[in-house]
């Protein structure tokens, strides 16, 4: 076939229907990288860290949820709860480190206590101020401890021990609502016993944040998994199917991987998660960027981070069971690394795909058509999961993804 | 009485405060020059660990760097912005060595945080 001149590469390619693909500006425009962050980000359940990273009471992690600092810390009482990481007198970051623990003093705080270093204020981990500096000298009856204490955010321990927060205080589901059963392919097995991470990376990489979810949610580019390609391609792989849950999510049905087959890999058949059977592997999608990747051995999560419009911070776990043996845990290692450490199988694949659609798809860039237009029943090539997440996603922003300039409810009649 | 050593006289340099364990109980030793004072660890404020952040004056003044309460080291008694007393073990020096009586851990009470209605908070 011909190549096209420019009005021809404009027009809808063959008899693809609008729903089969997506205009690329819902990547590259800032107007709408804003309005996700309002109408998406600002709304739903994030999980924002794993319990295993808050060991012992007065344990802390920060992190953000579209741009707004986020602190969870362990209190005395081995709760863990989430507040705002801004202090309530002049709006600096209270807490500045990725993670540690509040027990020990710190050259501007004390033990036991959150401490603005700016002007001293102190929180406890229950979020109540303990103490202004010089307050009633200054405030005399005004403004007391009992005015500022830290925003506290909705924040619950769920699915395999991951925390989720919300900055929507008015959020209508449980986290276990808003999954509406995607996690309960794998719940037996990430929820038995309690799990630990034993990796962690994060990437700044150079694309938009659905890029990165959209690979994650077809396995139509395992044409550039060479490794998948050659030992994987076979009647099973091709009999999973990509299973739509309520709220945008998805699952991709497990089948037996056969790792003896894959050149330089050795059979793992020998370590599984508890009541899962082994080489199983499941992944789930979940709305708006979020996955969850259990491959017998090991367990993985992606949490994005988006930053902007071309850019997302893409937060990386290895996970495997507490009570794992030394030896146990080297072999989760070693599995995990060489699938999707940052120099594994499969990772710097996936990410040189995706850098390159954020070259092409920069901000300005002339509007392009995204095809996800693969229909097989859902089997595992079918592009059915990445259709079900943008239906969502245009419900969400009230835009229509395949001309977003529209909004989605009036086009879809 | 329950005298026990704590350190040489000699280990504490003058002015300076020192942590020490005695039968696993944590004290804090003043050397102000004139003589020696044993107080529970800990600043009655904010729990901050006075051989840290004590700054002790040769006028036996002692002074908690983070929030500068302030104490007389001789009698554990407040001075400016403190709010409480310190709490001091008898203390004693014999043939060269630091003694304390030490019946009973001396332990701050500290404002114990809230409870938080936790069904109601955000409705």
């Amino acid at each position: 076939m011909p190549a096209r001149n420019h009005t021809q590469w404009k027009e809808v390619p063959g008899q693809l229907k609008p729903g089969q693909w997506v205009d690329s500006r819902i990547y590259s425009d800032p107007d709408i990288f804003e309005e996700e962050l309002e109408k998406i980000f600002k709304k739903v359940w994030v999980p924002v860290c794993h319990e295993s990273e808050l060991p012992e009471p007065y344990s802390f992690r920060t992190s953000s949820i579209a741009r707004e600092p986020i602190i969870v810390v362990r209190g005395t009482d081995n709760q863990v709860r989430a507040f705002l990481n801004v202090c309530p007198h002049r709006g600096m970051m209270i807490e500045r480190q990725p993670a540690g623990s509040f027990l020990e003093g710190r050259p501007s705080g004390n033990p036991k206590h959150m401490t603005c270093m700016f002007h001293g204020w102190q929180f406890d981990m229950k979020g109540n101020c303990a103490f202004i500096t010089r307050g009633e000298d200054g405030y005399q009856e005004r403004l007391k401890k009992e005015h500022v204490g830290l925003r506290r955010l909705r924040c619950e321990v769920k699915f395999g021990g991951f925390i989720w927060v919300t900055l929507n205080d008015q959020v209508e589901q449980t986290v276990e609502e808003w999954a509406a059963g995607c996690f309960d392919c794998i719940k037996d097995a990430i929820d038995t016993e309690p799990l630990e991470v034993f990796h962690y990376h994060k990437a700044i990489i150079g694309t938009n944040y659905k890029l990165w979810h959209d690979t994650n949610s077809e396995f139509y580019h395992d044409y550039m998994h060479y490794h998948n390609r050659v030992t994987g391609f076979n009647d099973e792989y091709f009999a999973r199917k990509n299973v739509p849950f309520d709220n945008g999510h998805v699952n991709v049905n497990s089948f037996e991987v056969k790792y003896d087959e894959y050149d330089g890999f050795e059979s793992r058949s020998e370590l599984s998660f508890p009541k899962f059977p082994p080489n199983q592997w499941y992944m789930v999608d979940l709305f708006p960027g979020m996955n969850f990747n259990l491959r017998g051995s090991a367990f993985r999560s992606d949490v994005v981070t988006p930053l902007a419009p071309d850019k997302v911070m893409i937060e990386f776990r290895g996970l495997g069971l507490k009570s794992d043996t030394p030896e146990e845990r080297m072999i989760r290692i070693e599995h995990h690394n060489t699938i999707w450490g940052p120099f594994g199988r499969n990772l710097h694949e996936d990410l040189i795909a995706v850098t390159g659609q954020g070259s092409t798809m920069k901000t300005g860039s002339e509007p392009r058509r995204i095809l996800h237009g693969r229909v097989e029943d859902e089997y595992i090539h079918d592009e059915n999961g990445v259709r079900h997440f943008y239906d969502h996603w245009g419900k969400w922003m009230n835009r229509l993804p395949s001309d977003p300039m529209k909004e989605y409810m009036v086009a879809a009649e | 009485m329950t005298w026990q050593k704590v350190c040489a006289a000699d280990d504490i340099a003058n002015n300076t405060l020192q942590r020490f364990e005695v039968d696993g109980v944590a004290i804090v030793v003043a050397n102000y020059g004139d003589g020696f004072q044993a107080i529970a660890p800990y600043c009655p404020h904010m729990e901050e660990p006075l051989h840290e952040s004590g700054i002790l004056e040769t006028s036996g003044v002692l002074t908690c760097s983070k929030h500068l309460w302030q104490w007389d080291i001789r009698t554990g008694e407040m001075v400016g912005m403190a709010e409480k007393s310190l709490l001091c073990y008898e203390i004693k020096v014999e043939a060269g060595d630091v003694l304390i009586n030490l019946e009973k851990e001396l332990v701050y009470e500290y404002d114990e945080e809230d409870e938080l209605d936790d069904d109601d908070f955000f409705n």
